[in-house]
């Protein structure tokens, strides 16, 4: 269960990404959130893992306050929540199998790490985790020799290797075509159904989430606009989170226009 | 365990033993090296004529070092710079036949590892060799400097516009084909325009590398800051030798700034 | 558009579409540029005594001493691959040497490894003051503090391999994408781990591959620097140049090229591998 209680948010630069966020989610819930470019959903989902600090409030995640936590313990608990990111983030000069391993390395002996050799189980649970997402078969491939769909795939492997209660996804379809886009999100849903992790995604492509999620987090301008099911989602709410087409900010924006 | 995952596990390339070759033939070759050098600590005057020298570049002869006649260090690295420079245009025009000749998609492949083969051995020739050479031509000084370096810049020079040429981007021409555009135009407003740059901005950054290399030409006679250089070192002058390397560091520090900014510039268009 | 100095001495030319909007082309800088280019080579013709009609005229001396290395001498071979080997070990350990110090230099000059702005500022400055030195002079300079020998060339070379690869190899650091660094802390690896999975494969193939072409090129650099009593084959070139030995001369480039055209296809196989 994660669980926001009046969470600020202010960065080092003075911007407020976060304001007065209220927010519980319970174990297994499959949550999008959506808003505007800039409106706070990436600081929002790093704020879980601790990879940004928040400044006011609480912020419990399975009963542990995250701000709390110190060194070792930060990645102890980094190591139940997994990440998945837009640009996969992947060591793209080695191969597919030993990109999944990482998951694997805090629990190694250090000559190991030294030399880079995992134990045999290690490999079979990485294997396992790549047939789940089907991708077994691109093993040993380098991953720059993959497709953008398959990269992602691999990504999540990684995420899959780890075990975590929670899954955090910063716009992870974002880089791919329609039709793999869904087959991304469908891994997604499958997993959320099979395993009982959570998943909370950043998505800007609202039909994708309304169809997958079944609850949805509106923001905008860093406040919670909307929280509600996504059945219960009609132009009005979308109207809300994104505003009104006259507001959005356009080409002829002398601001936007000057770069 | 499921029956596809132990196949794959059992398909895992393995490169132990030929990783570990490597390693063992590399050590091998470490120890050998070290036993080969002998290693000597410093020599009982090292001490001595380490501080001599830091003092030396510390205290270096200003006299020396902002004297405006032809014997003070300006002078030297201006005549410095412009054996650099005349060698370096020679050179880059010397290379680009040369890489045509180079380049597999240009001539065909023996005729290209045929001039690969004599660049290498023309690259072999250690410079101050061919100073010698020339110094019987033009006789001793900086000209003879121009001529060793037009000719030991080639090697490089050419194996960078080989990448050039090889990296061309063909899909300009075949869009120019579809245009209907005659060979010549495609020279021209195709290939041209992607080499030029590209060949200025390895002819640029060769200069940066034969300014460096300028100051060894002064061994044999053939001009520059090096003759001086080492003569002054040579007769312990230190100071002397603390102006000159001053001079040269901030010269070539300076231009190299120059080079990098004018690349990104070429690059940038 | 921004104007420079440049656009207000020679104006930009306007074009008006035809639906009345301005276009502005800034005027060529091609001219001025070989203006420069054409004073500058004019200057120096100057300042070298460059002559070219001395080329057609006495141009033919440049292959006298050429000529007079043909026919190799033979015999003398027995004589150089002594010197020889001297050279291959002082390049193979100058080059370890240097290859392996230019990590942590590398590493403290990254501005994404890293982040003090000082640190990285100053090890830069080092690693480029050290290229600009000539290897010839350190090499001199070493032999003043260790006496003549292998010694002071493996100093020169170690010195030379050190900013070569630490400064190509901070370019290369500081341009890696730091996106797997970032995803394995958020897996909870620490920084150390993190680098060394997620930085340390991107950037080895590059490293190793550039420590072999330092390699390659230090045999090249290793010969001339017995010139200045560092040790090697250089020390036979000087000897034999000067006792106008040119056949010997002829035989120890010769087996100088073979040495080195191997060492190069050597390695050209393993960085071809690499990449
Ligand atoms: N590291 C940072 N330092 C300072 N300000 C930041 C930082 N990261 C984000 N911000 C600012 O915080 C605000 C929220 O950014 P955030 O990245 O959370 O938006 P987002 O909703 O994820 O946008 P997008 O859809 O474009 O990814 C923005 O105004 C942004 O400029
Ligand atoms: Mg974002």
């Amino acid at each position: 269960m994660i669980e926001f209680k009046q969470v600020n948010k202010t960065y080092p630069n003075g911007v407020t990404a976060l304001k007065n966020i209220n927010l519980s989610i319970e174990q297994g819930e499959f949550v999008a959130i959506i808003g505007l470019s800039g409106a706070g959903k990436s600081t929002l989902i790093r704020c879980i893992n601790r990879m940004h600090d928040i400044n006011d409030g609480e912020l419990n995640v399975n009963g542990v306050n995250v701000s709390k936590l110190r060194g070792k313990q930060i990645r102890a608990f980094r190591r139940k929540v997994g990440m998945i990111f837009q640009s996969f983030n992947l060591v793209t000069r080695t191969s597919v199998l030993n990109n999944v391993l990482i998951s694997a390395v805090p629990d190694l002996a250090w000559w190991r790490k030294l030399l880079g050799l995992f134990p045999e189980q290690h490999k079979v649970d990485a294997l396992e985790a790549l047939d789940k997402v089907g991708i077994l078969d691109k093993a040993y491939n380098r991953v720059d020799q993959l497709s953008g769909g398959q990269q992602q795939r691999v990504a999540l492997a990684r995420t899959l290797a780890q075990n975590p209660d929670i899954i955090l996804a910063d716009e992870p379809v974002a880089s791919l075509d329609p039709v793999t886009a869904k087959v991304v999100m469908d891994d997604f849903k499958r997993i959320n159904k099979e395993t009982n992790m959570s998943i909370l995604l950043n998505i800007h492509h609202v039909e994708l989430a309304l169809e997958y999620a079944d609850r949805v987090v509106g923001i905008r301008k860093g406040e919670i606009v909307f929280d509600g099911k996504a059945t219960d989602v009609t132009q009005k709410e979308l109207d809300m989170i994104y505003g009104s087409p006259e507001n959005v900010p356009s080409m002829d924006d002398p601001e936007e226009a000057d770069v | 365990m499921n029956e596809s995952i132990q196949l794959q596990l059992e398909k895992a390339p393995n490169r132990k033993a030929y990783l570990s070759t490597i390693a063992l033939i590399l050590l091998a070759l470490l120890v050998w090296s070290v036993y080969g050098v002998n290693l000597s600590g410093f020599d009982q005057r090292g001490t001595q004529i380490a501080s001599n020298i830091i003092r030396g570049i510390i205290n270096p002869d200003l006299d020396f070092l902002f004297n405006l006649t032809s014997a003070g260090v300006p002078y030297l690295l201006f005549e410095t710079m412009a054996i650099a420079f005349l060698g370096t245009i020679f050179g880059s025009f010397l290379a680009i036949p040369i890489s045509f000749l180079m380049s597999p998609s240009v001539v065909s492949a023996p005729v290209a590892y045929v001039t690969r083969l004599i660049v290498i051995f023309i690259r072999t020739i250690p410079s101050l060799v061919y100073g010698l050479m020339f110094i019987r031509v033009s006789g001793p000084g900086p000209y003879a400097g121009v001529l060793t370096m037009s000719l030991t810049s080639i090697g490089m020079i050419s194996r960078l516009y080989v990448d050039v040429i090889e990296n061309l981007d063909r899909g300009v021409l075949e869009a120019m084909t579809s245009m209907g555009c005659t060979t010549f135009e495609k020279i021209r407003y195709g290939i041209l325009p992607q080499l030029f740059s590209s060949f200025l901005s390895t002819t640029i950054y060769r200069y940066d590398m034969n300014l460096r290399d300028a100051s060894i030409l002064g061994l044999v006679g053939a001009g520059g800051i090096g003759a001086p250089l080492i003569f002054a070192m040579n007769s312990y002058r230190w100071s002397e030798v603390g102006s000159i390397l001053i001079g040269l560091v901030v010269l070539i520090l300076i231009v190299e700034l120059f080079s990098n900014r004018l690349r990104s510039r070429l690059v940038k268009g | 558009m921004k104007l420079t100095w440049y656009d207000k001495v020679f104006k930009p030319k306007t074009y008006t579409l035809s639906n009345g909007k301005e276009v502005k082309q800034r005027a060529s800088r091609t001219p001025i540029v070989l203006v420069v280019v054409l004073l500058v080579t004019i200057i120096s013709f100057e300042v070298t005594g460059v002559d070219l009609s001395l080329l057609r005229t006495r141009g033919h001396q440049f292959f006298v001493i050429l000529l007079a290395m043909f026919p190799p001498n033979a015999d003398f071979f027995s004589s150089i691959w002594g010197p020889l080997f001297d050279t291959i070990q002082m390049s193979l350990l100058g080059s370890i040497l240097g290859a392996v110090l230019a990590i942590p230099l590398a590493l403290l000059s990254s501005s994404n490894i890293i982040r003090n702005v000082f640190i990285n500022g100053l090890f830069k400055f080092f690693l480029s003051v050290l290229r600009t030195l000539p290897t010839i002079v350190m090499a001199l300079i070493a032999t003043f503090l260790f006496g003549l020998g292998t010694m002071a060339g493996t100093v020169a070379i170690f010195l030379f391999t050190l900013s070569y690869i630490g400064k190509l190899m901070y370019e290369h650091i500081e341009n890696v994408d730091m996106g797997a660094f970032e995803a394995h802390e958020s897996m909870g690896l620490t920084k150390v781990e993190a680098f060394r999975y997620a930085i340390v494969p991107e950037i080895l193939p590059t490293y190793l591959s550039v420590s072999l072409y330092a390699f390659e090129g230090n045999i090249r650099h290793a010969s001339i620097l017995g010139y200045v009593g560092a040790g090697g084959v250089g020390l036979l070139l000087d000897e034999r140049l000067s006792w106008r030995d040119y056949p010997s001369v002829g035989m120890v480039l010769l087996t100088l090229m073979l040495v080195v055209f191997v060492i190069e296809r050597i390695s050209e196989y393993f960085r071809m591998k690499l990449t």
